[in-house]
């Protein structure tokens, strides 16, 4: 009898898993041989050189790209080999995602887009849930926004719209592939308030890739990825510890 | 502008299909004379005249389909490359210059596209005489068909791909070095510029058109010469129709949308159709005018034969024999017509299938967000569907307007004539709905497959 991820308090799990792009002389190993688990219930940032594998590993963690060996698991489902539409489902309800560029449907606008998981799933919002929303978007300060379709938002309201998104629903996990990157610095305290409310409040797991040592002191714990490997591990540290654990790293690259 | 092979497909296509359908024309024209004309030289050259202009007036046709088609093509292919085209302006190339290279690009395809179809148009020629002698229904001795005459449709064709490249790739020079930069792709810059100026000027067209078209129905009661007025009401007003396609079209998928359903799926395919007015309208003006073209001429005919059928009820005497020959002479305009719907159907399944593929990254963002597979093919379809519906249904009725007006204009005035309600050959209405559902199939099943058999991820890392 295996534990299971749940038990091991984790809300997904990659164990062994690789993943190569390309074939022969040009082929890039983009994660090698990584095993690591999502916290339940804590607010995890990735950090990492760019080209080191963060939004591979989120890509192959959410049921998004597949790997090449090794296994994954969200929550007690192993997703390595689930079937497309299982995957889609699972997806749909379970996880929220904020990619690092190209968020948004561009036919649609803003309030459209972050309704979108509610209509993929056929339902609309309920009361509870469109407080919910409501306070979302008052939050990220986009309320004014709403009825503007994305090529008429900036890159940073395009980002807070797509974050509005990935919790609208509640999902059990969020991926954040640098959520503040295009934002200044008030806004992105803002949104890292929010995350780290969704985690306090709500119970939800949230993986977050990031550059900035000052988001990353918002998370409970942080990963450093090299090359396609987990180099290192904290728990909760100030921007100043991260900022050293980063030049560090760089030194011995 | 460098384009990539797969975008100039359908315009070598169409260059092909009016290639040969006027070798065709012309080759079938020569015989055609050589048989009706006996020996004498002057009924051959009336004949040939005849026979001549039917030919140069249903090429004519064809070429103009062809023509707007290509427009829209190369208006769907410089609409997905807008971020290309900004890049490039970003790195200091000039707009004008840009346009012209595509509008140069247009002269090759449309050269080579047509050679194809001159070459295959005398092909099936060969093919046909070669069938009528063994049948006996040709002569054994048949005239030489293959003459230098054959260049002229060439050198149109070719005229025609080089001006509609030219006028599809306007939209180059609306592109701003900014949009290289712009997070959301599809910018739709081209949307509401002179709007108002166009709108005011479509809405003067068809109001002029519409009320000459009336005179015309009008004074075909008293003389055949109703139908000239009508032809100038007609062929305004319908420019009218095509230069208001951007803001027709949206009203007319809405109201097709709204019988969609409302599963998420329909609900988002009724959206994406209604968005982007320019997109859906160079989708879809194509197809419009196709069937409109072929509903109009069997409105016209129709009517014209319940006419003549009441007509020679009354008087049986004048009408003996008449039947053979109608059935026969509208047989065969209806395969003419029949070709530039063809044109029209080949440019709307490219049109459309090109936007699905330039939506890759969209339908790659779908799916991470909890689309199925499933879901995604059945909203490209049901957008298909839509669009195709909606032009056929569009074109119809269009179609049945100008085809009653025209033959009332026409022969309003004849023995038995009077107004008469249009009548509506039931293998137009077959046809058509048959034509709108392989359409909407075909321009949208081998591109969702290939949209939705990559991963999530890979989907949206293209650009
Ligand atoms: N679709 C792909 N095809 C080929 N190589 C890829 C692909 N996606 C990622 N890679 C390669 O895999 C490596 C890891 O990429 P990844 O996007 O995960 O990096 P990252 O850590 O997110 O970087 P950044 O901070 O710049 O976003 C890189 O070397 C990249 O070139
Ligand atoms: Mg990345």
């Amino acid at each position: 009898m295996t534990i299971t991820t749940t038990e091991m308090g984790l809300a997904a799990r990659v164990a062994g898993v690789s993943r190569r792009f390309g074939v022969g002389h040009g082929a890039v190993v983009a994660l090698d041989d990584v095993s690591v688990g999502i916290r339940r219930g804590q607010f995890t940032a990735i950090m990492g050189p760019s080209g080191s594998g963060k939004s591979t590993l989120m890509h192959v963690m959410a049921g998004l790209d597949s790997s090449d060996n090794g296994s994954v698991w969200v929550g007690d489902t192993d997703i390595t080999r689930l079937p497309d539409r299982d995957l889609t489902l699972l997806r749909r309800r379970r996880i929220g995602f904020v990619f690092q560029s190209f968020n948004l449907v561009p036919t649609l606008d803003a309030r459209s887009n972050i309704l979108l998981p509610f209509d993929l799933d056929g339902r609309k919002p309920n009361v509870d849930e469109s407080r919910w929303i409501d306070s979302l978007v008052t939050t990220l300060g986009i309320a004014d926004r709403l009825t503007h379709r994305p090529h008429e938002l900036s890159g940073g309201q395009q980002q807070r719209v797509a974050i509005a998104r990935a919790l609208a629903t509640r999902p059990d996990l969020v991926f954040a592939d640098e959520p503040t990157g295009n934002l200044d610095s008030r806004s992105g305290r803002e949104v890292l308030t929010l995350l780290t409310e969704a985690c306090s409040r709500f119970g939800q797991s949230i993986a977050m890739v990031t550059h900035d040592p000052v988001a990353a002191s918002y998370a409970d714990r942080i990963l450093f990825l090299a090359d396609g490997r987990i180099v290192d591990e904290r728990e909760r540290s100030t921007p100043e510890q991260i900022s050293a654990i980063m030049l560090a790293m760089e030194a011995t690259r | 502008m460098r384009m990539r092979w797969r975008e100039y497909r359908a315009t070598i296509l169409v260059a092909a299909l009016s290639g040969a359908f006027g070798a065709l024309l012309l080759q079938g024209t020569v015989l055609l004379t050589a048989l009706v004309a006996g020996d004498s030289i002057g009924e051959k050259e009336s004949v040939q005249l005849a026979l001549g202009l039917v030919a140069v007036v249903f090429f004519a046709i064809a070429i103009f389909v062809g023509g707007i088609v290509t427009a829209n093509t190369v208006g769907t292919v410089i609409a997905g490359r807008t971020r290309d085209i900004a890049l490039l302006r970003l790195v200091g190339a000039d707009a004008r210059r840009l346009r012209a290279s595509t509008a140069r690009d247009g002269i090759l395809v449309g050269l080579v596209g047509s050679l194809i179809g001159t070459v295959v148009g005398i092909g099936i020629m060969v093919g046909l005489v070669a069938l009528g002698r063994s049948t006996g229904d040709l002569p054994e001795t048949t005239p030489q068909l293959v003459t230098p005459m054959l260049v002229a449709p060439v050198v149109a064709v070719t005229l025609v791909t080089w001006l509609s490249s030219w006028v599809g790739s306007r939209r180059i020079l609306a592109v701003s070095p900014i949009q290289a930069s712009a997070a959301a792709v599809e910018p739709d810059a081209d949307t509401v510029r002179s709007a108002t100026g166009r709108r005011i000027t479509a809405i003067a067209l068809v109001a002029v058109g519409a009320l000459l078209l009336a005179a015309g129905v009008v004074i075909g009661l008293v003389t055949m010469l109703g139908i000239l007025v009508g032809m100038l009401g007609g062929i305004l007003s319908f420019s009218g129709i095509v230069l208001a396609a951007p803001f027709v079209m949206p009203a007319v998928l809405r109201l097709v949308g709204r019988a969609m359903g409302s599963s998420p799926t329909a609900r988002l395919a009724a959206e994406n159709a209604v968005r982007n007015p320019a997109r859906s309208s160079r989708a879809t003006i194509g197809l419009v005018i196709g069937v409109t073209l072929v509903t109009m001429f069997a409105v016209a005919t129709s009517s014209y034969y319940d006419m003549i059928v009441r007509a020679s009820e009354q008087y049986p005497d004048d009408f003996a024999g008449v039947d053979e020959t109608l059935a026969m002479t509208i047989g065969v305009f209806s395969v003419l017509f029949g070709f530039s719907a063809v044109i029209a159907a080949v440019g709307m399944v490219n049109t459309l299938s090109l936007s699905v593929l330039q939506r890759q990254r969209e339908l790659g963002l779908l799916r991470a967000l909890g689309f199925t597979a499933g879901q995604v093919r059945r909203m490209v379809l049901a957008e298909a569907a839509q669009m195709s519906v909606a032009s056929v249904l569009f074109g119809l009725v269009l179609g049945v307007v100008y085809g009653w007006c025209g033959a009332q204009a026409l022969l309003g005035s004849m023995l038995g004539g009077g107004l008469v309600a249009p009548s509506m050959p039931w293998f137009v209405l077959g046809g058509a709905v048959l034509v709108a559902a392989v359409l909407a199939a075909a321009a949208s099943v081998a591109p969702a497959r290939r949209a939705t058999r990559v991963s999530p991820v890979a989907a949206l890392a293209v650009d």
